[in-house]
């Protein structure tokens, strides 16, 4: 049973930006693109990690400093040894004519997902949006592929603006299908808003904090539906993103209270 | 001859004694002068800190749910890993987190405005003034259908010292003292394997005016440690073993509670099949909690065992099942 606890020396780690790398692992466990996995970090604590890639002989995850543990994951070499469970909860499918669309660190599953996509040998473009180029996870790799469309809020890679700014075009220039989104809550809200203007279907990748990743503490039931983030999602659907009242809200914290304000942290 | 055949012809015989319209079998509990329409709880610490969880969990079967167990004070609970399943069950140690008791009790308002099933409010504290207080305080707030107070946490020892659990005397004073607060709710204490004798206690609770007993909470505490690097895997180093792997303890605790108290059982522990319910029924439960269950069985557990203890009643032509209640007693 993968929701085990399996401890595995770190193979590589790949330093993209200051703050934002890439740990190569081995891979004992499969997951789908946009299933999440947990990490454990011996005498820290242990959070969820969307994979970024897969590869021949390692599963790969991207990491941004935003907390405490993201801080310490980031000061990890290889072969200092981390847990993994998972995989946990349902991703994107595999859908021809796709279009990505991610926000910051939110880009780094939409890899995994075209690395599926080019697999499976389906079509698809890509939205990559960030508040600036460091934020960028694979920016080089972004760089090069003609499928992909850059977006920094300061101008600092690819076009200015907001990564919505090419969502227009893109919904326009095919035959309807699926917008995929991964990134902070406002871009998805707003993805799926367009989705549903123009008759797209949408899967969208979203947060909250998170104890057990097997349905059970309650940490991440979503107002309005009781539908549990870890188990029915973190990926949703229109239908699933249904009844749901918590949209746009702070996150409930690890007492389960909900904060007046202020951003959730992790 | 197949299960099936068997199954078949026990369908023909019960059918064969019912003259008239045959009236379908009832699944409703009474619980300490509450009428569950199914015996099934959600347990507390499951699902149990929103409204919107709690509902959805209604909604799946269950005859009554339990709030994640609430303090005087919001506790942000141990760091993770916090539940860690294992190849028979759960440890965990989430460690008491929850929103405090104003939080929750906007919760329970929100469930109650929105759903009839009924509500158990799960609460705890560290001394007998603290669970009196916080009865006191909830109940000013909102009005559950039953009060349950957990005495027995297995995963905040250090902090909160021995469980109270263990202490029969202590369990007496403890559900006296919220008794007097209880506004005349119903209050049953939720007890642990923890202690030298589960009758002893039992029969403490129930004397100082418990309506009802849980048995049991998770059990330990245990420990799992990573062979690799060495440590223990859970944050708190122990935590409360549930799942399949304590259901002979719980079946044998509410064996012995039903033959040392008359008030009602709440049977919970390893519940992961219908036919796990009927065990603790047939051992003396009333009703019967569901939590680590879900992990394996999904929230469909509880559809599953309501139509299964249905089935059972309607091939026995029994009409409820206060015919089973305690029958393995003889």
């Amino acid at each position: 049973m993968a929701d085990t606890m399996q401890t595995v020396p770190i193979l590589e780690v790949i330093a993209h930006h200051a703050g934002l790398k890439s740990f190569l692992l081995p891979p004992v466990l499969e997951a789908e693109p946009g299933q999440f996995v947990t990490v454990w970090l011996p005498g820290v604590d242990e959070k969820p990690f969307a994979l970024s890639g897969r590869r021949p002989h390692a599963l790969e995850i991207t990491v941004k400093a935003v907390g405490p543990f993201t801080r310490r994951l980031l000061e990890a070499r290889p072969g200092d040894r981390v847990g993994l469970r998972g995989p946990f909860g349902r991703g994107f499918s595999l859908t021809g004519g796709a279009v990505l669309v991610g926000g910051g660190i939110g880009n780094a599953p939409l890899r995994f997902l075209a690395q599926r996509l080019d697999e499976a040998g389906l079509p698809f473009s890509w939205l990559a949006g960030a508040r600036q180029a460091a934020d960028l996870p694979f920016e080089a790799y972004l760089q090069r592929d003609p499928r992909v469309r850059i977006f920094t809020d300061d101008g600092s890679a690819g076009t200015a603006g907001p990564v919505t700014v090419g969502l227009a075009t893109a919904l326009a220039s095919g035959p309807a299908a699926v917008v995929c989104g991964a990134g902070p809550e406002p871009m998805l809200l707003a993805l799926r808003e367009a989705a549903r203007r123009a008759g797209w279907r949408a899967e969208l990748s979203f947060e909250r904090y998170m104890k057990c990743g097997i349905g059970l503490c309650g940490q991440c039931c979503l107002d309005g539906s009781g539908l549990r983030l870890c188990v029915e999602g973190p990926v949703l659907d229109e239908a699933a993103m249904q009844g749901v009242t918590e949209w746009g809200l702070p996150h409930r914290g690890p007492s389960g209270r909900r904060p007046s304000a202020g951003p959730p942290s992790r | 001859m197949s299960p099936h055949l068997s199954t078949d012809r026990h369908r023909a015989a019960a059918g064969d004694r019912v003259t008239g319209p045959p009236t379908p079998p009832s699944l409703a509990v009474r619980l300490a002068g509450v009428t569950l329409a199914s015996p099934l709880v959600l347990a507390s610490g499951v699902m149990g800190l929103s409204a919107s969880s709690l509902e959805r969990v209604a909604a799946a079967g269950a005859g009554a749910v339990t709030t994640k167990s609430c303090g005087l004070e919001e506790r942000q609970g141990h760091p993770c890993p916090a539940i860690l399943p294992f190849a028979h069950g759960l440890l965990n140690a989430v460690g008491l987190a929850n929103p405090g008791l104003d939080e929750m009790a906007a919760e329970i308002a929100a469930f109650q405005a929105r759903t009839p099933v009924p509500l158990i409010a799960s609460i705890f504290a560290k001394n007998e003034a603290g669970f009196a207080e916080a009865a006191g305080r909830l109940l000013e707030r909102v009005t559950p259908a039953l009060l349950e107070v957990n005495v027995s946490c297995p995963n905040v020892a250090s902090e909160f010292g021995q469980p109270f659990a263990a202490d029969a005397d202590a369990c007496g004073r403890i559900t006296a003292a919220v008794k007097a607060r209880a506004r005349g709710i119903p209050v049953a204490v939720k007890l642990s394997l923890q202690c030298p004798s589960l009758a002893h206690v039992g029969r403490a609770c129930q004397d100082a005016g418990a309506d009802a007993l849980t048995a049991i909470n998770s059990v330990g505490p245990g420990m799992l440690i990573d062979i690799d690097v060495r440590r223990p895997i859970l944050a708190n180093q122990v935590g409360g073993l549930s799942g399949a792997a304590i259901l002979p303890l719980a079946v044998r605790a509410v064996w012995d509670l039903f033959q040392a108290v008359t008030i009602p059982i709440i049977g919970t522990g390893g519940v992961t099949r219908p036919e796990d319910a009927l065990q603790l029924i047939l051992a003396g439960a009333t009703a019967v909690g569901i939590g680590t269950g879900i992990y394996t069985g999904g929230l469909e557990l509880f559809a599953a065992t309501n139509a299964f203890l249905a089935d059972r009643l309607a091939h026995g032509g029994l009409p409820s099942l206060d015919a089973l209640r305690g029958a393995a007693h003889g």
